[in-house]
């Protein structure tokens, strides 16, 4: 019986493109398009604590070994007292964060963004996203349109740590 | 500590890193950090590429900048990058301004793959720090 409703399933993607994404909990049918999103809704996501691990493992990642993220006893004589988390990881994470607050959108392209870092995420501190709609512009493809979100990461007490614009560009609904 | 203070930094030298291949482990260790989602088994986050050109601006010959804090970034995503190309990165400061104990200083940078197509590009703002008694040339 399971494996009749997976085959079932399975002919829903037929003749019509039905992605699975990696993670498995959302599939291509739940995602937003351009025409559903409206200005002013707001999202805020669970919390995320960072730790050493995940600074040890971006520098290893992205080659930044920087002083401010992997030198301790330099960084004990730094004004922020302590290594702090790499401004892109910082980043990273929200984006992680914002797939957690919202239904995914129908989105084609991540077009760019504009951001800003307000300051330091110490290991330890858990980090929310706050994001907001605040604006939809038709491009010249009637087939999708641009959202620009607004997005604000806090710490947990309540500071901005950091914050920004982003664009992504968003399929929108075949018209009949 | 060595490095390039504000003094030191050349506005408009251009300033090209090695080559960087994407691979799937790579992704695959951002995914579990960030836990973005994945469009696809050989999409690269359009964020990696990002993080990537900071890592590689170290790998070249120069002693990279003494940065005080990242202030913020001006980001455009123009093509998307795909498991198993291989990105390098121009960058060129195109201004510093001075201020009382460090200088602000703009970078453009250029993410450029195997074909010499510009993927990604934009402006990153740093606080560099100024020369003191101690690190004086």
């Amino acid at each position: 019986m399971r494996f009749r409703t997976a085959r079932s399933n399975c002919s829903l993607g037929v003749g019509r493109r039905v992605r699975v994404l990696s993670y498995g909990s959302v599939t291509a049918l739940s995602r937003r398009y351009f025409d559903e999103i409206q200005v002013g809704e707001e999202y805020e996501s669970p919390g995320r604590t960072v730790t050493e691990a995940d600074i040890v493992i971006f520098a290893g990642l992205s080659g930044d070994y920087n002083v401010l993220h992997t030198d301790a006893e330099f960084m004990k004589q730094s004004i922020f007292g302590e290594r702090i988390a790499h401004g892109l990881l910082g980043l990273a994470i929200q984006a992680g964060l914002f797939t957690r607050a919202t239904a995914p959108y129908a989105t084609l392209a991540f077009v760019g963004l504009r951001w800003k870092f307000k300051g330091p995420v110490k290991i330890g501190d858990t980090i929310r996203l706050r994001a907001k709609v605040i604006g939809k512009k038709e491009t010249s493809k009637p087939d999708r349109g641009l959202i620009i979100v607004q997005r604000t990461v806090l710490n947990q007490r309540g500071e901005i740590v950091q914050e920004g614009e982003t664009d992504l560009m968003v399929e929108r609904r075949q018209r009949p | 500590m060595t490095g390039s203070y504000f003094e030191d930094v050349p506005v408009e030298a251009v300033e090209e890193t090695p080559g960087l291949t994407i691979t799937s482990a790579h992704v695959a260790i951002y995914l579990g950090l960030t836990r973005e989602l994945a469009e696809d088994d050989t999409a690269v986050p359009d964020l990696l590429p990002l993080a990537f050109t900071i890592g590689l601006g170290w790998r070249v010959p120069k002693p990279p900048l003494v940065v005080r804090a990242f202030m913020g970034i001006d980001w455009q995503v123009l093509r998307s990058v795909r498991v198993g190309d291989t990105i390098m990165t121009r960058a060129r400061i195109v201004t510093k301004r001075p201020m009382r104990d460090a200088g602000v200083v703009i970078e453009e940078r250029e993410v450029i793959d195997q074909r010499g197509e510009v993927v990604q590009r934009g402006r990153f703002t740093y606080l560099v720090a100024k020369r003191t008694k101690e690190t004086r040339a």
